[in-house]
C-alpha cells in the first residue's frame, strides 16, 4: 500500500514534468509564431519550471525540467534553429544563466517544504515528549498510593481494622481508576501517531454516542448533572468511537477536577452545514488567562509548579487536540458569562446520504 | 437452584484470575481455573462446567480458536474477558458464539452480572424456548409475546412490525449484547451494505417511543460499535 502510494507520487510528478515543459514548448512556438519575437521564451521556460519544483516533490524534477528546457531553448528557439549548437557564446550564457536559476529556486522551495515538515514532525515531537513526561512524573504518584496501599494491606491485616482497610483500599480504587485514564489516553495517541496510518472510521448514531459517554461518566461521577441538547433528527457522524468517546470524556473529566463550585455540565450538538459542532459548557472555575492558549499544546511552562498528576493539566486536552486534528476537525475553548468555560469542537458529517 | 453453578476461568494473568475466582467463589460459584487454552479443554472435559469465563489472550492457543473449538461440541455459554481498542475481536467471538464479553478493565459489579445474566438465558433456553404465554419485564416495560404488545407501566407502545421484532429479538436473549449483525440477519434475514443503518435508524425510533434519555437508558443498552443489549432486571 505504501509502496504503492509512492509509485503513484512518482508517476504523478513525471506526468507533471513532462505536462508542464509540453505547455511551455507549445506556448513559445505560438508567441514565436503570432508575435514573432523570442524575447519572452527564456523568461517562459524558467516559469515553467518553477512551476515544477513547486508542484513535484524533491529536487530532481526541478534539474531534470531545468535540463529539459535549457536543451528545447537552445534546440528550437536560438539560432540556428532546430539544431543544438553550444558554440555561440550568447547560447552558452544564457543557457547557463537559465540552468542556475531554474537550480536555486528549485532547491529554494525544498527547502522552505523541508522546513515545514520539520516544524509539523516537531509538533508531533513535542507531543510524544509531553507524553513521555506525563509517564514518568505522573504514574508516580498513583504508582506509589497504590503500592503502599496494597503492601500496608498485604502485610498488616490483622493489626488494622475494617475501617482502615476500606480506605486503603478506596485509595486504591481511586488511584487505579486514574491510572486507567492515563493509560486510555496514551493509547489513544499510539492510534493517532501511526504515521500514514490513516483513522478507521464508523458511522456513528450521535445519540448512541452521548448515551455510552454519559453511562460511563455517570457510574464515575454519579453526582453531577450533565444536561443534553442534541438535534431531534437521526444523525450520523463518520468516526473511530472509541477515540472521540475518549475526547468528550476528558472534556467532562476536565470540567470536574477544575470545577469546584461546578452546578452543571451540558453538552450541546448541532448540525451546520457538512459538520457537527459540539459545545460541552459548565459553570465551573475559569481557565486563568496565562494558561488559556496552552490547553490544547501540552503543559502550560511554569518551573516551581509542579506537574502533580491531579491538579495539574495532565495530558487529557493535548490529546483531546490529536484526535480532533486526526479526524480532520478542530477545537477551540473560551471562558464564558458569568462563569465557567465552553469546549468546541466539529467533525464533518457523512457526505451526500440522506436517504434511510 | 440448590446445586452450585459449576463456572470455569481460563485467564493466563495470576491476579486477575486469582481475582475473579475469590469473587465468584464469594457469590456462592464453584469455580475451577486453567491457565492455558489446552488445560483450559482438559479441564472443561474433566468438569463440564455451566459457564466459560474466557480470556482471549491466552499463551497457547488463541482465544477465538478456543471459541470455535467448545462451539464444534456443546453450547455452554462463554463470556469474553478482552481489551479495549479491540471491537472487532469482540464482535467475532461474538459471531463464532460467545454468549458475551466484559472489557478490561472491568468491575467485578459488570462481571457479576453479565455471569448471571448469562446463565438465566441459558436456562429459559433449556426449558425448551416457547415463550407462549410468557412475559418479559425490565424496570417497567412489559413484552407479551403471545400479543405481541409493549407496555410501560400498563399503557401500550406502539411499534411497527419490525420495531416490534427488534425488541423482542433483544428481550429474549436479555442482558446479553447482540451484534449488529446478529440482530440484520435475525429481523431481515439478509444484510447488505445500508442494513446496519436501517437497524440504526429503527432503533433511534424505539428509543423515542420508549422514551429514552442518552445516559439514563432503562431499556436498552448502546455497545457503539458492536450491537445492542436488552437490559435484564437480575439483582
Amino acid at each position: 500500500m505504501k509502496y504503492n502510494s509512492k509509485l503513484w507520487m512518482n508517476l504523478r510528478n513525471i506526468l507533471v514534468t513532462i505536462l508542464i515543459i509540453v505547455v511551455c514548448f507549445i506556448l513559445c512556438i505560438a508567441v514565436e509564431k503570432w508575435l514573432n519575437t523570442y524575447v519572452p521564451i527564456p523568461a517562459i521556460f524558467t516559469l515553467g519550471v518553477f512551476l515544477i519544483s513547486l508542484i513535484t516533490r524533491g529536487f530532481i524534477f526541478g534539474i531534470v525540467a531545468s535540463s529539459i528546457s535549457v536543451l528545447a531553448l537552445n534546440y528550437a528557439f536560438t539560432f540556428p534553429y532546430f539544431k543544438f549548437n553550444f558554440t555561440i557564446p550568447e547560447n552558452l550564457v544564457s543557457a547557463v544563466v537559465m540552468l542556475i536559476v531554474t537550480m536555486v529556486s528549485s532547491a529554494l522551495i525544498t527547502k522552505v517544504r523541508k522546513a515545514e515538515e520539520v516544524r509539523a514532525e516537531s509538533e508531533k515531537e513535542k507531543l510524544r515528549a509531553n507524553l513521555l513526561r506525563a509517564v514518568s512524573h505522573d504514574l508516580r504518584t498513583p504508582l506509589t498510593t497504590i503500592y503502599g496501599s496494597g503492601a500496608g494491606i498485604a502485610d498488616n491485616y490483622d493489626s488494622l481494622d475494617k475501617e482502615e482497610i476500606v480506605e486503603l483500599a478506596q485509595g486504591i480504587k481511586e488511584d487505579a481508576q486514574w491510572l486507567i485514564n492515563m493509560v486510555e489516553n496514551l493509547l489513544s495517541v499510539t492510534k493517532i501517531n501511526g504515521q500514514g496510518v490513516a483513522l478507521k472510521k464508523t458511522p456513528i448514531v450521535l445519540e448512541e454516542l452521548i448515551d455510552t459517554v454519559l453511562v460511563k461518566f455517570k457510574s464515575l461521577n454519579s453526582n453531577i448533572n450533565v444536561e443534553v441538547d442534541i438535534p431531534e433528527d437521526f444523525v450520523i457522524i463518520p468516526m473511530d468511537p472509541v477515540l472521540i468517546g475518549q475526547v468528550l470524556m476528558n472534556i467532562l473529566e476536565n470540567a470536574v477536577r477544575h470545577g469546584e463550585d461546578l452546578t452543571y455540565i451540558n453538552i450541546k450538538v448541532r448540525t451546520l452545514g457538512d459538520r457537527a459542532i459540539f459545545e460541552i459548557s459548565n459553570d465551573g472555575r475559569e481557565i486563568p488567562r496565562e494558561i488559556i492558549d496552552h490547553v490544547f499544546t501540552g503543559y502550560y511552562e511554569k518551573k516551581n509548579k509542579p506537574v502533580d498528576s491531579k491538579e495539574g493539566m495532565g495530558i487529557g486536552l493535548s490529546v483531546c487536540h490529536s484526535i480532533i486534528k486526526a479526524h480532520d476537525g478542530d477545537i477551540t475553548v473560551e471562558n464564558i458569562k458569568p462563569r465557567g468555560c465552553c469546549f468546541r469542537f466539529w467533525l464533518g458529517l457523512e457526505a451526500n446520504d440522506n436517504e434511510c | 437452584m440448590s446445586a452450585k453453578y459449576k463456572i470455569l476461568i481460563v485467564e493466563d494473568e495470576k491476579n486477575i484470575r486469582n481475582l475473579v475466582k475469590t469473587i465468584l467463589k464469594a457469590n456462592g460459584y464453584q469455580v475451577f481455573d486453567a491457565t492455558n487454552g489446552s488445560t483450559g479443554m482438559i479441564m472443561y472435559n474433566s468438569h463440564c462446567p455451566d459457564l466459560i469465563i474466557l480470556d482471549l489472550g491466552l499463551p497457547d492457543i488463541d482465544g477465538v480458536q478456543f471459541i470455535r473449538e467448545i462451539r464444534q461440541v456443546s453450547q455452554t455459554p462463554i463470556i469474553v474477558l478482552s481489551a479495549r481498542h479491540k471491537e472487532s475481536d469482540k464482535v467475532s467471538a461474538l459471531d463464532l458464539g460467545a454468549n458475551d464479553y466484559v472489557t478490561k478493565p472491568f468491575g467485578m459489579e459488570e462481571l457479576l452480572a453479565r455471569v448471571r445474566a448469562t446463565l438465566r438465558n441459558t436456562l429459559i433456553k433449556e426449558s425448551g424456548g416457547d415463550f407462549k404465554g410468557v412475559k418479559f419485564t425490565v424496570d417497567n416495560l412489559t413484552l407479551d409475546y403471545d400479543k405481541r404488545r409493549v407496555m410501560i407501566d400498563g399503557g401500550e407502545i406502539h411499534l411497527t412490525q419490525t420495531e416490534y421484532n427488534i425488541v423482542e429479538y433483544l428481550s429474549i436473549h436479555s442482558g446479553r449484547v447482540l451484534t449488529y449483525a446478529d440482530i440484520v440477519k435475525k429481523i431481515w434475514g439478509f444484510s447488505d451494505s445500508g442494513s446496519i443503518k436501517k437497524l440504526q435508524v429503527n432503533m433511534a425510533n424505539i428509543r423515542k417511543k420508549l422514551n429514552e434519555k442518552p445516559g439514563e437508558n432503562r431499556y436498552i443498552t448502546n455497545e457503539l460499535g458492536v450491537g445492542y443489549r436488552m437490559n435484564s432486571d437480575d439483582k
